[in-house]
């Protein structure tokens, strides 16, 4: 009934549920709006291909990225990331994730069906993570001496 | 009503704010100048977990104990992921709240602090002071009934269908833009982060204050939305109400006093009432330091008054804009998701809805 682009949609049976359930633990009741209300838990997606382009936009950035499907064709797709604020204490920049640059993406298809997906986790090709937590609101990019992550 | 509500902690504090008076900045008029940027994050709760009691303080150890845990979930968290890893599970990954059994709001969103915060050099089990117990007084009887009813409508589990159609219920929560959430669209942050009381959220968590002998404003990273005090001015009338409530202010000695009524039936504070009433109490305890008191007063929701403090403490970080509206997505990508789902759940015979 639902129909997935095999090559770049990946059912999975369990691998992440653990480390979705530490997160639940911390995320909180009430957000700036819900994902459960836009993302669809029926429809799970893995994405890797090379960034198309960064929208640095409030309230939450969109990377869009470029898969190749199993007919060859490419399809563009959109994924759901932290709020600028917030990348910019991570010392990230608008300019810090270069077209080009291949990341794997997984998350959930947005409920309308459009190639759109919440970025659950963001990594480059050998795992690393590309989006890192910080404890506290240390802002590296702010502070004069401090390098910034490239 | 005032002093009764007025806590030991909170009859310390102003000892301490009388002993550093005279150290404190202060504006041409003699005022303390509150001015400035502050970071509000902690993870000092609002409310304190139960198996605290009515103890307000947390020992040293368990303060420690909180910001190692922290640490290293984010240490844990920030560890590389298998680059060979299938999709999430289908049919949700079971996260809980705002993350929807989607997952999403991991530590790369997160700037909740790194610790407790200490108040008069000890740490504190919950921001909330009043009650003993550190927690909201029971709701009325009415309130848990508006209460039940919206978990009905808003806590419901996300499992990609539209199950609003599939019981019938009128209007759907999806029917119309202006029955979502006032953060989904954009018209104040969530949490009470704006307040009033202003209160830490899980991110964008700075505040900054712009203080003039008649107004002072406080900017919210968070949605932007920025409060303006009006000094020694009374309350606008009853029928005129705003998100941020109509906020009035005085100074008692070296304490900014904010009054704050006049809020829609939506107030950032959930679970208020347009009946909510606000009192705010904003010290500079030193330099770098603010301390800041409330104590909230709806007697449509709860049976009695609270009260709570903590510190803000002074930050050279920049406040960044948030500007929600400009690249708000989701909330096209929420309502055409609705229409989609209800189209499915209509052109299914009865007896086949899941």
């Amino acid at each position: 009934m639902k129909k997935h682009p095999k090559s770049i949609v990946v059912m999975a049976a369990a691998a992440l549920g653990s480390f979705a359930l530490f997160f639940a633990k911390v995320a909180p009741l009430y957000a700036h709006h819900a994902f459960g209300a836009e993302f669809d838990p029926g429809r799970p997606v893995l994405l890797k291909g090379p960034v198309v382009r960064v929208e640095w936009i409030n309230p939450h950035t969109w990377i869009h990225l470029e898969v190749t499907k199993d007919d060859s064709t490419k399809v563009v797709w959109m994924v759901e990331g932290g709020t600028p604020n917030s990348l910019l204490r991570r010392g990230l920049k608008r300019d810090t994730i270069k077209p080009g640059q291949v990341i794997i993406v997984d998350g959930y298809q947005a409920k309308d069906r459009s190639n759109r997906a919440n970025a659950r986790d963001v990594t480059l090709t050998d795992g690393r993570k590309f989006f890192m937590g910080s404890s506290g609101t240390g802002a590296p990019y702010d502070k004069p001496g401090k390098d910034e992550r490239r | 009503m005032r002093i009764r509500l007025l806590t030991i902690p909170g009859v310390l504090a102003i000892a301490v704010t009388a002993l550093a008076g005279a150290e404190i900045p202060r504006t041409p008029d003699g005022r303390p100048d509150l001015s400035g940027t502050y970071d509000i994050a902690t993870l000092t709760p609002l409310q304190r977990s139960p198996k605290y009691g009515d103890r307000l303080g947390l020992t040293d150890e368990e303060a420690k104990a909180i910001a190692r845990e922290e640490a290293a979930r984010m240490a844990k968290t920030n560890q590389a992921s298998d680059p060979n890893r299938a999709a999430p599970p289908v049919g949700g990954d079971g996260s809980e709240g705002a993350a929807g059994n989607v997952g999403g709001y991991n530590t790369l969103w997160i700037d909740r602090g790194s610790g407790a915060f200490k108040i008069d050099g000890k740490w504190r089990t919950s921001i909330l002071t009043d009650p003993n117990n550190g927690r909201q007084p029971p709701m009325t009887p009415d309130a848990m009934k508006r209460a039940a009813a919206r978990v009905r409508l808003a806590g419901r589990p996300n499992a990609g269908e539209a199950w609003w159609v599939k019981e019938g219920i009128t209007p759907g929560p999806y029917d119309d833009p202006e029955l979502r959430p006032l953060a989904e669209r954009c018209l104040l942050g969530f949490g009470s982060t704006g307040g009033p009381p202003m209160l830490p959220v899980l991110y964008n968590n700075l505040k900054q204050i712009v203080q003039t002998k008649d107004h002072v404003m406080i900017l919210n990273e968070m949605v932007h939305d920025a409060r303006i005090i009006r000094m020694n001015a009374k309350h606008e009338p009853p029928d005129v109400r705003l998100w941020l409530g109509d906020s009035v202010g005085q100074w008692e000695g070296d304490t900014l006093v904010v009054d704050t009524t006049n809020f829609t039936n939506q107030p950032a504070l959930g679970a208020a009432s347009r009946n909510l009433h606000v009192v705010e109490r904003f010290s500079r305890i030193d330099e770098k330091t603010l301390l800041y008191r409330f104590t909230v007063e709806d007697p449509t929701v709860w049976t009695g008054p609270w009260s709570g403090e903590y510190i803000w403490p002074a930050t050279d970080q920049r406040i960044y804009e948030y500007a929600c509206h400009e690249g708000n997505y989701s909330f096209g990508n929420i309502l055409r998701g609705a229409r989609l789902l209800e189209a499915e759940a209509l052109s299914k015979p009865a007896g086949s809805r899941k």
